[in-house]
């Protein structure tokens, strides 16, 4: 799989420029001057040990996590000084399913419809599109690590964002998630960033892969 | 500011509270606790120092129920990781803090509910009738202190690993002002030597301390959640 481009730190408004990107916890580098540029539409994979900091890149680009220095711009909106103009064209999938356990699935996605500001009659289209158009009434502390999953990525997807950062989607999913993740990620249109520890499964939707090791992008 | 947004995550804390009851009954619980452990351990009946040592005890046991409800303040977001996903929302991240104040807000006045009569029936049933008019305002004043203040400090302390120390630790400081305010406004309700441009003055007082708390929440919070 090729690398994608490695960046000059001219901004354009490609999906996701990041250039010399270092992010700090304390004393230790998660990333530790990290260069990527992502075209739109791009599908890129990235992989690495645990603690490579693939999930801290994903924060990062999420605006959830300020870089220590670098530049960081998403369609053009650097970060995080431009944030708050990025933050509707994103879509992230964390690790945990970023929902409320004792709210319903469709009260879970009411409250992030009322948040991007998108229509309330995109909430039940949005569960029928992850199969969990029954479950809609059901609280999430109910659900099954892949049914949360599954929500997950209909939160994600619900103020249609052109930018899709996914970290470990495939985690606790079914083959028939999995299937239903294969579909939403082949729509074209998006720029997707998935990490994993699978990259084996993303073979046929992944146009470029990044490997992190100890916050750099290995040669 | 989107109202639908803060709607929406006023609703959210008030469903999650209806039906997980996490919070207010915890709270009216310690509160009511509190005053009969007051009762008895002053040996019963309106204490020693008056109505003002009776109006202490009140604002002391509400700050220290208030605390018990705050160190669940943001705790289903620290506890499953819900953070990352209002963060990422694209709102003013003081939105959050305005509609945390306003849930502890109502939560605390739903705690008075009960708190205040079980206070006048401990305490204060052979004194004159206060000011009801005035003894809401006062409250409602001091609870709006209290839920601007401790939903910032809340918000501080959930970024950090000793939570359970930390609130107390930079709530109770900040708080003393307020407790005295509260005091001193709900004592003029009550006692007839108090005269009625004093107690203005008291809710004038609790009002300003509500404006600079509101002002720190909503200007601070943003740096306060960044991790």
């Amino acid at each position: 799989m090729p690398s994608p481009s490695v960046v000059d730190p001219a901004s354009d408004p490609e999906a996701v420029v990041c250039a010399g990107l270092v992010r700090r916890f304390g004393e230790r580098a998660a990333l530790d001057g990290v260069d990527l540029r992502l075209g739109r539409g791009d599908f890129v994979l990235v992989t690495g040990p645990n603690g490579a900091g693939k999930t801290t890149l994903l924060r990062v680009l999420a605006t959830v996590l300020r870089p220590t220095a670098g530049l960081v711009a998403v369609s053009g909106h650097e970060l995080p000084r431009a944030a708050p103009a990025a933050r509707p064209l994103i879509g992230y999938v964390a690790h945990g399913p970023l929902t409320y356990p004792g709210l319903t699935a469709h009260e879970n996605l009411d409250l992030y419809a009322a948040l991007y500001g998108v229509p309330a009659d995109r909430v039940s289209p949005a569960l029928e599109r992850v199969g969990l158009r029954g479950r809609g009434r059901d609280p999430v502390a109910g659900f099954s690590r892949g049914m949360a999953q599954r929500l997950a990525l209909a939160r994600a997807l619900l103020h249609r964002p052109a930018l899709l950062l996914l970290d470990e989607p495939t985690a606790g999913l079914d083959s028939d998630g999995r299937a239903l993740l294969r579909e939403v990620l082949a729509e074209p249109g998006r720029t997707v960033i998935v990490s994993t520890h699978e990259p084996a499964w993303f073979e046929g939707l992944a146009t470029a892969e990044v490997r992190l090791v100890s916050g750099r992008v290995a040669a | 500011m989107s109202r639908r947004a803060f709607a929406a995550l006023v609703r959210k804390d008030l469903l999650l509270e209806l039906r997980g009851s996490e919070v207010v009954l915890a709270m009216a619980a310690f509160v009511v606790a509190a005053f009969v452990l007051f009762r008895f351990g002053l040996g019963g009946g309106r204490p020693a120092g008056g109505t003002r040592a009776a109006t202490g005890m009140l604002w002391v046991a509400i700050v220290f129920t208030a605390m018990l409800g705050l160190l669940r303040t943001f705790a289903q977001e620290r506890e499953h990781g819900i953070w990352d996903g209002l963060l990422a929302a694209p709102i003013d991240r003081s939105l959050i803090w305005l509609a945390r104040a306003c849930s502890t807000c109502l939560f605390l006045i739903a705690v008075q509910i009960v708190a205040l009569p079980a206070f006048w029936l401990f305490f204060l049933q052979t004194g004159p009738a206060p000011d009801y008019g005035v003894l809401v305002a006062a409250v409602v004043l001091a609870d709006i202190g209290i839920a601007a203040l401790g939903s910032l400090v809340a918000g501080l302390a959930s970024a950090g690993r000793a939570r359970e120390v930390l609130l107390p630790v930079l709530f109770l400081p900040f708080a003393i002002p307020l407790v005295l305010g509260a005091v001193s406004a709900t004592t003029g309700t009550i006692s007839p030597q108090t005269s009625g441009l004093h107690t203005a003055e008291r809710l004038g007082y609790l009002a300003l301390y509500d404006t600079v708390f509101v002002l720190f929440g909503w200007g601070l919070f943003e740096f306060v959640v960044e991790d």
